[in-house]
C-alpha cells in the first residue's frame, strides 16, 4: 500500500508514544506534549511527501478509503488545528497529562474523515473524532466543563443515531455502502430521499447549522480553553469535508434533492447566526456563534456545487482556522487561571498589551472580513463560486451576514481600545507556546489576505472535481 | 413471514416497553425481549455469528451492566412521574415520532430495498466469514473501533482524575 496511509499511522504511534511517554518519564506532561507534537510534524511531513506522489488517487481496504489530493488538503489543515491545540494548551497541568493523546485521537478521527470513502468509515471517523472530544469537553474538572461534556455526549449521541438511521436507509436504497458507486447505483427514489435527508441532519449537526446548533455555544463556553479551539477548527473541518466529499462524491448527479435545502439551511445560519454573536458578552460563546455563522459560509461553498465552491470551502477552512487560533490563543493569554474571557476582562487590554491587542484585531477583522486579511480574500471566493453558481440569494446571504457579524467583532475590540490607564494592571504574561501560536496565526492571516496565491494553487490542485461544472 | 410478524411484534413491544415502563428493572427486561427478537432476526438473515454476539455481548455482558447500575442507583426511590417542564411535551414527542418513524416504515413496505446483486459470499454470517473479512478488507473498522474503546479507557482514566490535583493549577508539569 506504499505508505498511502502514512500520515494516520504516524498519528496513532504518537498517541502510544504519548501514552507510554506519561508513564516512563518523571516530567510526565512534557514529555507526552512534546511526542504528540512530534507525531502531528511527522504525520506533516508524511502528507508533503505524499503530496506530488504519482500513485494518487489510491482507494484502499475495498474502496473503503480513498487517498487524494482532497483527502491530504484535510490532514494539512486538522493537522494544524491539532498542534495549535496543541500549543496553546502547552505543558498547563489543568488539563492533565491526557490531553496529548486525547487531541490526537480526535485528530485521527478527523484525518478519517477526510479519505472516507464508504458509509462504515465516515461513521467511524465521526464517532472517532467525536468520542475523544466529549472526554475533553468534560476534562476541565469543573461544573461547567461536566455540564458541557455531558451535553455533548448526549446531543452527539443522539445525531449519530440519526446519522446511523439515514446511512442504513441508503444502504437499502442504493444496495452499496461506497460512495463513489452511489452515483451508478439505481436509487429506490423514497427512501433514498429520507436517508439521504437523515443523514444530511447527523453531519450538519456536527458542522453546528441553524437550526441544529443548540449545543454548540453551551459546549464551547464549558469546555477548556484549548479543546474549545481544537473544537472551533478541527471539528469545522472535519464535518465540512466529509459532508463536502459525501454529497459531491455520492450525490453529485441528484443535485436537485440537497442543493436547494443546503441553500436555505446557509442563509439562515449565517443571518442568524452572526445576529446571535452579536447579544454575547463572553467571548467564548461569541466565538462559538461566530463558529456558527462561518459554518454557514462554508456551507456556501458546499451549496453552490461547483468546483469553485469547493476550492473556496478548503481555502475559506484554512483563513477561518487561522483567525480562531489567534483568537483563542490571545484570549487564553488574557484568561491566565481562570477559563472565560468576558467583554469586561478586554476593557483597556490596549494599554496593558499593545502587541496581544494588535493581534487579537488582525484575528477579528479577518473574521469579519477585512481586506488585507484572509477573511476578505476567503470571503471573496465564497462570494465568487455563489455567483458562478447563479445562487444571488446565497451571495446577498453572505454578505448581510459579513455585515452583521462585523458588528459583532468589533465590540471586543472596541472594548480593548478604551478605558485603563495602563498602570493598575500589569501587561498579559506571554508563554512561549501561545506566543509561537499567535505570531504564526496572524502571519498567515495576513499573508493569506495580501498573497494568497501559494494556497489557491494547492487548494485548486486538491478540490480539482472535474465531474462539475 | 410468520416469524418475521411473530418477532416484529415482540422487537416492537419491548421497544415501546422500554420507554413506557416505570420502574427501570421492567424497562431494562423489556429491552432483554427486545435483543433476544433481534438475535432471532439475524438467525433468520443467516448471520449465525451476529445473532450469538448480540445475544452474549448485549443480553449478557451489557444488561448486567444495567441491572447493576438500575440497582444502586434506584434503590429505595419512589417510581413518582417528575413534573414535566413544558407541558404536553411527552404526548408531542410521542406523536412526532410515531409520524416519524410510521412514515419511514410505510416508504420502506412501499418500496422495497433491492437484493444484494452478488448473492451471499462464501462463509457468510459464520466466525469464519467474519474474521476473514475483519482482517482483510475490513480492518481499517477494526482498527478504528480498536482505537474507539482505547479513547474510551483514556476517557475513564481522565474522567476520574482525583480531584485535589486540580486545585494546584499551575504551569509546572506534574511530577509523580
Amino acid at each position: 500500500m506504499n505508505g498511502a496511509l502514512g500520515p494516520e499511522y504516524m498519528v496513532v504511534l504518537g498517541v502510544f508514544a504519548s501514552m507510554i511517554a506519561v508513564m516512563v518519564s518523571r516530567q510526565r506532561t512534557i514529555a507526552a506534549y512534546w511526542a504528540a507534537l512530534a507525531a502531528v510534524v511527522a504525520a506533516g511531513i508524511w502528507t508533503a511527501a505524499l503530496w506530488s506522489s504519482p500513485a494518487l488517487p489510491i482507494s484502499l481496504y475495498a474502496q473503503g478509503v480513498r487517498v487524494d489530493l482532497f483527502s491530504l488538503a484535510i490532514d494539512g489543515l486538522v493537522l494544524l488545528a491539532s498542534a495549535g491545540a496543541l500549543l496553546v494548551g502547552w505543558n498547563d497541568a489543568r488539563y492533565g497529562a491526557d490531553f496529548p493523546a486525547l487531541v490526537l485521537l480526535a485528530l485521527l478521527g478527523m484525518m478519517v474523515l477526510g479519505l472516507a470513502n464508504n458509509f462504515l468509515v465516515l461513521f467511524l471517523g465521526i464517532e472517532l473524532l467525536s468520542l475523544p472530544l466529549y472526554v475533553l469537553a468534560a476534562s476541565g474538572g469543573y461544573a461547567e466543563s461536566r455540564e458541557a461534556g455531558l451535553k455533548y455526549l448526549l446531543l452527539g449521541a443522539f445525531s449519530s443515531g440519526i446519522l446511523l438511521f439515514g446511512l442504513a436507509l441508503l444502504y437499502g436504497a442504493s444496495g452499496t455502502m461506497v460512495l463513489t458507486q452511489l452515483a451508478n447505483s439505481s436509487l429506490i427514489l423514497p427512501l433514498a430521499g429520507a436517508g439521504l435527508a437523515l443523514t444530511v441532519v447527523g453531519l450538519v449537526f456536527k458542522l453546528g447549522i441553524i437550526p441544529f446548533h443548540m449545543w454548540v455555544p453551551d459546549v464551547y463556553e464549558g469546555s477548556p480553553l484549548p479543546v474549545t479551539t481544537f473544537m472551533a477548527f478541527g471539528t469545522k473541518v472535519g464535518a465540512a469535508a466529509i459532508l463536502l466529499r459525501f454529497l459531491f462524491y455520492g450525490f453529485s448527479v441528484a443535485v436537485g434533492w440537497w442543493e436547494p435545502a443546503l441553500g436555505y439551511l446557509a442563509v439562515l445560519t449565517m443571518v442568524a447566526g452572526n445576529l446571535l454573536a452579536l447579544a454575547q458578552k463572553d467571548m467564548k460563546r461569541l466565538l462559538a456563534y461566530s463558529g456558527i455563522a462561518n459554518a454557514g459560509y462554508l456551507l456556501v461553498g458546499i451549496s453552490a456545487h461547483n468546483q469553485a465552491g469547493a476550492r473556496a470551502m478548503l481555502f475559506y477552512l484554512l483563513v477561518y482556522g487561522l483567525a480562531v487560533l489567534a483568537a483563542f490563543s490571545v484570549f487564553t493569554m488574557v484568561a491566565r487561571e481562570r477559563n472565560s474571557v468576558s467583554l469586561n476582562d478586554l476593557t483597556g487590554l490596549a494599554r496593558r498589551s499593545p502587541w496581544l491587542t494588535a493581534f487579537l484585531a488582525v484575528a477579528m477583522l479577518s473574521l469579519a472580513g477585512i481586506p488585507l486579511t484572509g477573511g476578505f480574500v476567503g470571503k471573496f471566493y465564497l462570494l465568487q463560486a455563489a455567483l458562478d453558481a447563479n445562487e444571488p440569494g446565497l451571495a446577498i446571504g453572505l454578505v448581510v451576514g459579513a455585515m452583521i457579524g462585523l458588528a459583532a467583532y468589533v465590540r471586543p475590540l472596541q472594548r480593548a481600545f478604551q478605558g485603563g490607564d495602563g498602570t493598575s494592571e500589569a501587561p498579559v504574561r506571554w508563554p512561549v507556546a501561545g506566543a509561537v501560536v499567535v505570531v504564526i496565526a496572524v502571519l498567515g492571516t495576513i499573508g493569506l489576505g495580501v498573497y494568497p496565491a501559494p494556497i489557491v494553487h494547492i487548494v485548486n490542485h486538491s478540490a480539482a472535481f472535474d465531474w462539475l461544472r | 413471514m410468520i416469524a418475521f410478524v411473530i418477532l416484529a411484534i415482540l422487537a416492537l413491544g419491548g421497544g415501546v416497553g422500554v420507554v413506557v415502563a416505570r420502574q427501570p428493572v421492567h424497562s431494562a427486561l423489556f429491552l432483554i425481549l427486545n435483543i433476544l427478537a433481534l438475535a432471532i432476526f439475524y438467525i433468520l438473515l443467516s448471520a449465525e455469528f451476529l445473532a450469538a454476539a448480540q445475544v452474549i455481548v448485549y443480553a449478557g455482558a451489557i444488561m448486567v451492566l444495567f441491572l447493576f447500575v438500575v440497582t444502586l442507583l434506584t434503590a429505595g426511590k419512589d417510581d413518582a412521574e417528575p413534573q414535566e417542564g413544558l407541558a404536553g411535551q411527552r404526548l408531542t414527542a410521542g406523536i412526532l415520532a410515531v409520524l416519524a418513524g410510521g412514515g419511514l416504515a410505510v416508504l420502506g413496505v412501499l418500496y422495497p430495498s433491492q437484493s444484494i446483486p452478488f448473492g451471499l459470499p462464501p462463509n457468510f454470517g459464520n466466525l469464519h466469514g467474519m474474521g476473514l473479512n475483519l482482517w482483510n478488507q475490513d480492518f481499517v473498522y477494526l482498527a478504528a473501533v480498536a482505537l474507539m474503546l482505547l479513547t474510551a479507557a483514556i476517557g475513564v482514566l481522565v474522567l476520574n482524575r482525583p480531584q485535589r490535583r486540580q486545585h494546584r493549577a499551575g504551569v509546572k508539569g506534574e511530577d509523580s
